[in-house]
This record gives C-alpha cells, structure tokens and sequence, in this order.
C-alpha cells in the first residue's frame, strides 16, 4: 500500500485546477500574464494594433514570398515600365497586358510593392534591435542604480541624465556622423540614447518595489543581493518596463526613419522607408504614389506598436488589477 | 525737478574741482621730476655726442647720393603734377624671373593708366575667353590690399557691374541694388535678390505661387509641367557640359588601367541618359561636347559590352569583382538633373554587369569637391564640369592638363605635354591633330567615364521679359524685366563666396558675375567674347603679348576709378603664391592654376 503514491512524480500529475496547483512561482507567472492578456485582448484598439503587427511580421517573414519582384532591381530592360510610373492593378482596370505594379514604380524603374515588403524587414528588425539593446542595458543600469542606492546611484544617474539633456534626434545625427552613416551605426545611435529612458523607468520601479515586504522576507530567509535583485526584484518591476519598450520600438523605428530621410541611415539601394522618401520627395507632386506609400507603411507601423502599447499599458495598470479587467478611458 | 537739478549742478562743480586740484597738483609733480632728471640727462647727452656725430659723418655720403639719384624722378613727377595728366599713377610691373616656373604668364604690366600688358611664356589663343571668365574679374587693388585679400573680401564684392552688393543673410538671401553710375546699360530692376533651394520641387512651388521670377534646373520630370502651364515660360540650355564617373588612379584597384577600362565599357551609358535626363541630353563621346571646336577629335568612347569587361576585369586579377564605393554630391546641376536616381543606377549596373559592388556615399557639396581636388576619394565619384568658355582648354586643360588637381590621381606626362602644346597653338585646324591625339589617350588611359551631355534649363515666369539661359551657366538678370522694381532668382544652392577669384562653383559665380566684370565678357546666353571693361585686347601677330585697352571713366561701387594697376593687382594676387594677398576662400585659386598654367612662387609640392 506504501509504494501506491511514491512513484507518481507531482508533475506528471493531471492539473486538478490551475489556481490549486503547481508550485507558487508557476501560479504567479499564470495568473499574472493570463489576466494581463485577457484584459489585453478585451481592448478593440491594442486588437487592431496586435493584428496590424502579426500582418507586419507576417509580411517580414514572408518577404520573397509576397514580393514580386526584387526590391533592389531596376526593371530597365526586363519588363516594359516607364519610370516612376503610377500604381497598376489589374483588378482596377489595369489593362492586363502591362505589367501589374500594386504601389507603381519608382525612380530607378524597380517595384514599390516589393520594396515596401521588404522594408517591413528593415524596420521591424531596427526597432526591435535597438529596443533589446537598450533595454537590455538600461535595465542592468537601472536595477544596479536603483538598489544600490548612494554614490553608484548617484554616478550613474548622472550620466545618463547629461545623455538625456541633449536633443534625442540631435544626438543621434552626432553619433552617426561620427561613427559614419549607415543603417548598423544608426541603430546603435538610437540605441544608445534610448538607454536612459529604460533605466530611469527600471530605477523607479526597482526602488518602489525594493521596499515591499516579500523582498524583506527573502532578505530575512537569508538571500543573497544578487538573487534578490535579479531574482525578487527585476521580474516584479517589469510591466512598466514592458509598455515603454513596446512604446519605445514605434520611436525607433521613426527615428530610424528620419536619419535614413537625412541620408545618414539606410544606404540606397536598402529599401528602407526613410531614405525611400527621401530619393523620391522631390516627386511629391508629380509621382505622389513614391512618397505615399513608404510613408504610409512607416504610419501603420508605427500606429501597431502605439495602440499595442498602450492597450498593455491599461493591461498592465495595478488599479485596473482588481477591476473589470478593460481599460475604461 | 529744481532740486535734483541743483545737486547736479553741484556734482559737476564739486568734480570740476577735484579735476583741476589733480592737475595742479601733477604739474608740480612733474616739475620736480624734471629738475631731478636734469642732470642725469645732461650727462648722457654729453656721452652720446661723440658717437652721433661720427655716425652722421658716415651716412652722409650715402644720403647726398640717393637724394641726386630720386631727384630727377621728383622733378619729373612734380612736372607731371604740375601739367596735371597722369596724376601720381605709378604703373605696376609683376615678372616672373623665367618660365621654368610651368604657368603661362611672363610678366602683368601696367603701361599706363588704361593700358595693361600681358606678356605670355607661349602663345595663348584662348587669351580673350579666358579674360572674360568670372574669376579674373578685377577688383579695386586699394579694395583688395585693405582686406588682406580675405575676411570681408569674401563677402562683400566690390566692382564695377550692373548691380551692387547690399546684404547677404546667410542661409536666406541675397541682396543686390542697382549701380546708378553702371557704365553700360543699367539694370531692368532696382533690386536684384538671390535665393537658392536645393528641392527642384520646392524651387517649381516658389515660381508657380509667383515669389521668384525664375528659377534654375527644373527637374526634368517637371519641363513638361512647365511647358503646359501659361503662366510660365521654360528654356533649354545647350548641353554644354559633361557629367562623369571619376576615378583616382592612385588608389587600388584603379591603378590598374585594365580596370578602369572594364569600368568604360561595363556601364551602359545610353540607358543611363535614356531613362533619367531630360530631352536634349545626349550620351557623351568624348569628354568634351561636340559642339566645342575639336570637341570630338579621336575616337569614340567605348561600346557598352559587359561580355567584354568582365574578360577584361579578369585578366586585370578581378574575376569576381571588388568592393568600392561611390561618392557623390547631391546637387542638382545641369549635368546631373537627379544625382541619387543615377547613382542608384550606376551602382545597379556595375553590380549586375561587373559584381562590383558600391556602397553608395552622399558627401556635403564643399566638402566633396575639396576631397575630389585634393585626390582624397577612393572610389568612383560622379562629378561633371560645365564650360565656362567654348574652347577645349576649358575642358581638357582644367581636368587633364598640368596644372589640373590631383583629382584622378597621377597625371599623364604624354598627355599633359600634348595639351599644352595644343593650347599654345592659335588655330583650331592647327590643334585638331593634337587634340585628336589627346582624345584618344583619354579613352586609353580612362581617368574617368565621360557617360552624359546633359540638357538642362531654367523657367521663369511668362511676364519675364529678355528672359534667357546661358549655355556657360551666366545668366545676366540686369538685362531682365520683371515688371516689378525687384527680380528674384532661385537657384540651387548658396554662394560659396562672392570672391569668385577663389571659387569654382557655378552658384557662386553667377552671383559674382552680377557685380563684378572682367576685362572682357561673353555676350548675354552666348559664348561668343565681346568687350567689357576692355574695349579690345589685341595680340601681337604670335599670340605672346596681349595688349588690352580699359575703357575710359569707369567707376567701382566703392567710388574709386578703375585703373591699370587694379587689373595688374587682380591678376597678380591670384598668379603670385607668395604674394600677401593670396589667400582667398580656401588659397585653392583652382580656375588660375589649371587655365594660366600655374602660380608664381607656389610652394614645393608635397610630393
């Protein structure tokens, strides 16, 4: 009769309900994030922007799938287009036996279309390159400043506060202008002014949730300032961290936009919405189709990851813990 | 009231007072320091004496001398005042010790008043269209010799044109009024402005709404826009430049001639000029334009033929092609109407034709043109050149000649030897053998892809009268009218400067060549020379000494009458590297250097 329980090991055990069992930490991590995306998904406007972003990611992934053409290649020769030739559909009356250019043809005789979708590539991988980086180390700073407190704090809040006193765009062209343009140099220009913000917003929250009892119950069990800074700490001070990160993706990719406008980030022939404005901008009237686009596509992108943050904002707000769950504002 | 002024009055008293005690009281002061310092004095006077005296004893001689020798130059000085020609001018002579120095000129003389002299090291033909160019415009040598020939020299241009500097806001505008003593026909309009936008769609928005009479290089996307519209009017300007892709010789993997040569041949220039320039390009097959006298000696540039390239950049060791970059300026000029499209294409086509890939690198205007000149670019670069005069020295000398930059690195000694040659021949039948020669050396040696003759032009509104385009870039607004008492003229960018002696940009000389003249000027949207502050420059019969004639009772802006010695000092600040006065913008004077051969004095090449 004794043998009879032993051998079934706990987790191989049918959960019996989610909130009973399992250990602490996995009901936690359940409760939190499950609430958090239902209330999350119970908002029409971060719907809309999370179905933006999953056909904005789709279309990334998928690329040489959707594209037409190659986004880098004049169709000079190839295919009989004129340059800078309007959009072309055939299911609006497109004559079908010229080529079909959804969003036309731009300078250099090579399909917008193609072009856009591949920028999608671009832009994503730029905000959130420059997001993971930021955050990464604005968090290690921001944690570091906010628990050791004193002289460290101190130090390091300092110095990113002179990072902060200078204009966000202003000193991104600095850097770049100094490293040389490029798209690499240009994403590590916004990132390393994007550090600041990161570690202000992970200061603040580590030292609110420094002073909360269960760190001094870990504290008192005997744990060591590493396991509770990074262990206690830093996952409980994550939600806001989560809303400007996601937030902070839109600016980067915008301002990632502007330096390629100015000639200092993507180098032609990237197809990357910023410097596709810029080429094209004197056309602005006579061929609108080259400005409209790219800026559109920047527009929606940028739109996607505002109203997914701040649907996660409302999501993620405490007062809204115990409440009805969506965001009533 | 009464009572404040009552105590001022006592103020000013109470200081009258002290004023006067202080003072009394330093004379006595002095008095007694005097008569303490007397004796002192007395003592030193005694010693000193001697040696005074021997020293006067000893100079004597001398100054009895010098004073017979000046005397006979007094007196006939003083006779000339007396008869009252020729009043205190003293003719400026600059002569070079010997032409081993390379520049063309032998000595700047002034002969009298209104007669200057040059005398050259070889015969030189192109005299009359060089004289005419913008940068030897003469200037006030007093003007010139006050401002160290820099600083306000830079920005405010004095000189004896149609219009006068007013003001120049940096960044926004600039200003020029009428000349009311302009010795020639006065200007149309009493203000003349200058703006500048480097968007050609922004320039089109300005002329359409009606806020500037005219505005330069339309993009071409737009010529039609304009042609349709009635309220504007739009003018072709002959194609007489050339827009090339540049490389510096020095620089691996250009060193290889074999490269450059696939280079030629690898990039389709037709479709280049097909698809982005406007009607009345045409594909360059020379470097210089057809239209230009000798222009297109020799033979014709390479056949596009990417088969062959490629063998070709294989047997110069490039099988799979290299990596370089492309460097350019994004400027709008007439050889180059849509600088990011075509680099775009180039850099397309080299991949596809040649797998040579290039990164592409847009570079500030000044900064590109100062690292082409110094041969600081290591890959293509895409420049052009418009000419400033019709004559092939304009074009082959400034690029390929002796004196030309280090701008495709190494010079040719078989070419530079034939070019100079040919410039000192004074027919063009007699240089055609020469320049044919020159032509296809060019083609052999490929320091750059001569790919387009580009059309450009300029709009101005319909209500513009004597609205015209010149084809050297030098439109003269004076001879315009608006109707309205201003004109204003968009263009491009901004001056550089406005002492032009020191500039090569268009932009900057089209605002100097409205205040400032030459000895001799192009007619209006023409090329053909006419006479300006000179009424001739004459030659003798073998084109050595050119002897021009300055018109009588013309006046600068600032007042003072031109005379020969200011034409002598424009001149000769700009021939003379040692001079104090060479210093300018940048000290390049590029435009003296490459068309008069070389500076005198100028320091050992670093080389």
């Amino acid at each position: 009769m004794s043998t009879m329980p032993e051998p079934t090991p706990i987790a191989t055990l049918p959960p019996l309900d989610d909130a009973g069992a399992g250990d602490i930490s996995d009901y936690r991590a359940n409760s939190l994030w499950r609430l958090t995306m239902r209330r999350l998904f119970r908002q029409r406007s971060a719907v809309v922007g999370f179905i933006l972003l999953v056909i904005l990611v789709g279309s990334a992934i998928f690329a040489p799938i959707i594209a037409p053409y190659n986004p880098e290649q004049p169709l000079i020769g190839i295919e009989n287009v004129t340059k800078r030739q309007g959009p072309c559909i055939h299911l609006l009356g497109c004559p079908p036996d010229k080529p079909q250019h959804i969003m036309g043809v731009d300078g250099n005789f090579r399909d917008v279309f193609s072009r856009i979708i591949y920028g999608t590539r671009i832009s994503l991988s730029v905000g959130l390159l420059t997001v993971s980086f930021a955050v990464l180390v604005g968090t290690f700073l921001g944690a570091i400043s906010g628990y050791a407190g004193g002289l460290i704090d101190n130090i390091i809040m300092r110095v990113l506060d002179v990072v902060l006193a200078f204009p966000f765009l202003l000193l991104a062209i600095a850097i770049v202008s100094v490293l040389g343009p490029g798209l690499t140099n240009a994403m590590l220009a916004i990132a390393v002014i994007s550090i600041p913000t990161y570690a202000r917003v992970t200061r603040a929250s580590v030292l609110s949730v420094r002073e909360m009892d269960f760190i001094e119950a870990s504290r008192a069990l005997g744990a060591s300032s590493r396991q509770i800074l990074f262990g206690r700490i830093l996952p409980n001070a994550l939600p806001p961290l989560i809303v400007v990160a996601t937030l902070g993706i839109a600016t980067a990719i915008l301002d990632t936009a502007a330096l390629s406008f100015i000639g200092l980030g993507a180098q032609p022939p990237t197809p990357e919405w910023g410097s596709m404005l810029a080429i094209e901008r004197n056309q602005v009237f006579s061929a609108p189709h080259l400005v409209f686009f790219p800026g559109l596509a920047i527009m929606f992108t940028v739109l996607a990851f505002n109203l997914l943050g701040d649907g996660l904002r409302d999501a993620l707000d405490p007062r809204l813990v115990h409440g009805s769950g969506a965001a009533k504002e | 009231m009464k009572k404040n002024r009552i105590l001022l009055l006592m103020g000013v008293l109470l200081v009258a007072a002290m004023i006067i005690s202080a003072c009394t009281a330093t004379s006595g002061d002095i008095q007694q320091a005097v008569e303490q310092v007397a004796p002192t004095l007395q003592a030193a006077a005694q010693e000193v004496a001697p040696t005074l005296q021997a020293a006067a004893q000893e100079v004597a001689p001398t100054l009895e001398a010098a004073v017979q020798e000046v005397a006979p130059t007094v007196a006939a000085a003083a006779t000339q005042v007396a008869g009252g020609s020729e009043s205190s001018f003293e003719p400026m002579v600059v002569a070079a010790p010997d032409c081993d120095y390379g520049g063309l000129f032998k000595e700047i003389a002034a002969i009298d008043e209104l007669t200057v002299q040059f005398s050259m090291c070889a015969p030189d033909p192109a005299f009359p269209s060089k004289a005419a160019f913008s940068p030897f415009a003469i200037l006030p040598s007093e003007y010139l010799e006050s401002t160290g020939g820099s600083g306000e020299l830079l920005e405010h241009p004095i000189g004896t044109g149609p219009y006068m500097f007013q003001n120049w806001s940096r960044g926004e505008e600039l200003v020029m009024v009428k000349n009311p003593n302009y010795w020639g026909d006065a200007a149309n309009a009493d203000t003349l402005v200058f703006r500048w936008q480097t968007e050609s769609a922004a320039r089109l928005l300005e002329l359409q709404s009606g806020t500037v009479d005219g505005i330069d290089n339309p993009a071409p996307d737009d010529f039609a826009t304009i042609a349709n519209d009635p309220n504007l009017q739009i003018l072709d300007r002959a194609a007489l430049n050339v827009f090339y892709v540049g490389m510096n010789n020095k620089f691996a993997p250009f060193d290889n001639e074999k490269v450059r040569q696939a280079i030629a041949m690898g990039i389709d220039r037709q479709r280049i000029v097909d698809h982005f320039y406007p009607p009345g390009s045409e594909v360059a097959s020379h470097f210089t334009p057809c239209v230009i006298p000798n222009g297109c000696a020799g033979e014709e540039w390479y056949e596009f033929n990417p088969e062959a390239a490629r063998a070709l950049l294989a047997e110069a060791g490039f099988p799979d092609g290299f990596e370089t970059e492309i460097a350019y300026r994004d400027v709008v000029r007439g050889y180059l109407p849509d600088p990011n499209i075509v680099a775009q294409d180039i850099q397309a086509q080299l991949a596809e034709n040649l797998n040579i890939k290039a990164t592409i690198n847009v570079m500030e205007s000044g900064a590109f043109l100062e690292a082409s000149d110094a041969g600081r670019l290591t890959g293509l670069h895409l420049l052009g050149w418009g000419a400033d005069y019709p004559d092939m020295t304009n074009f082959l000398d400034y690029h390929f000649g002796a004196g030309a930059s280090d701008q495709f690195g190494a010079k040719f000694p078989d070419l530079t030897k034939i070019l100079s040659e040919a410039a000192s021949l004074s027919t063009d039948e007699a240089r055609a053998p020469l320049y044919e020669q020159a032509n296809n050396l060019i083609k052999q040696y490929v320091p750059m892809v001569p790919v387009a003759h580009g059309g450009s032009g300029a709009a101005y509104l319909a209500t513009v009268k004597n609205a015209h385009v010149s084809p050297l870039g030098n439109e003269m607004f004076a001879s315009m009218d608006s109707g309205k008492d201003s004109f204003v003229w968009m263009q491009n960018a901004e001056p550089i400067s406005l002492y032009c002696a020191d500039e090569t940009d268009g932009e900057s000389l089209r605002a100097c060549e409205q205040m400032t003249e030459s000895l001799l000027a192009y007619e209006i949207g023409g090329t053909a020379v006419k006479p300006s502050l000179a009424t001739a420059c004459t030659a003798n019969e073998d084109l050595t000494v050119w002897t021009c004639n300055l018109r009588e009772g013309i006046t600068f802006h600032d007042g003072s009458a031109l005379d020969a010695n200011d034409v002598v000092m424009s001149y000769v600040v700009q021939w003379d590297a040692a001079n104090p006065l060479h210093v300018g913008n940048t000290g390049a004077f590029s435009y003296f250097s490459a068309l008069w051969g070389g500076f005198l004095n100028a320091p050992p090449s670093e080389e």
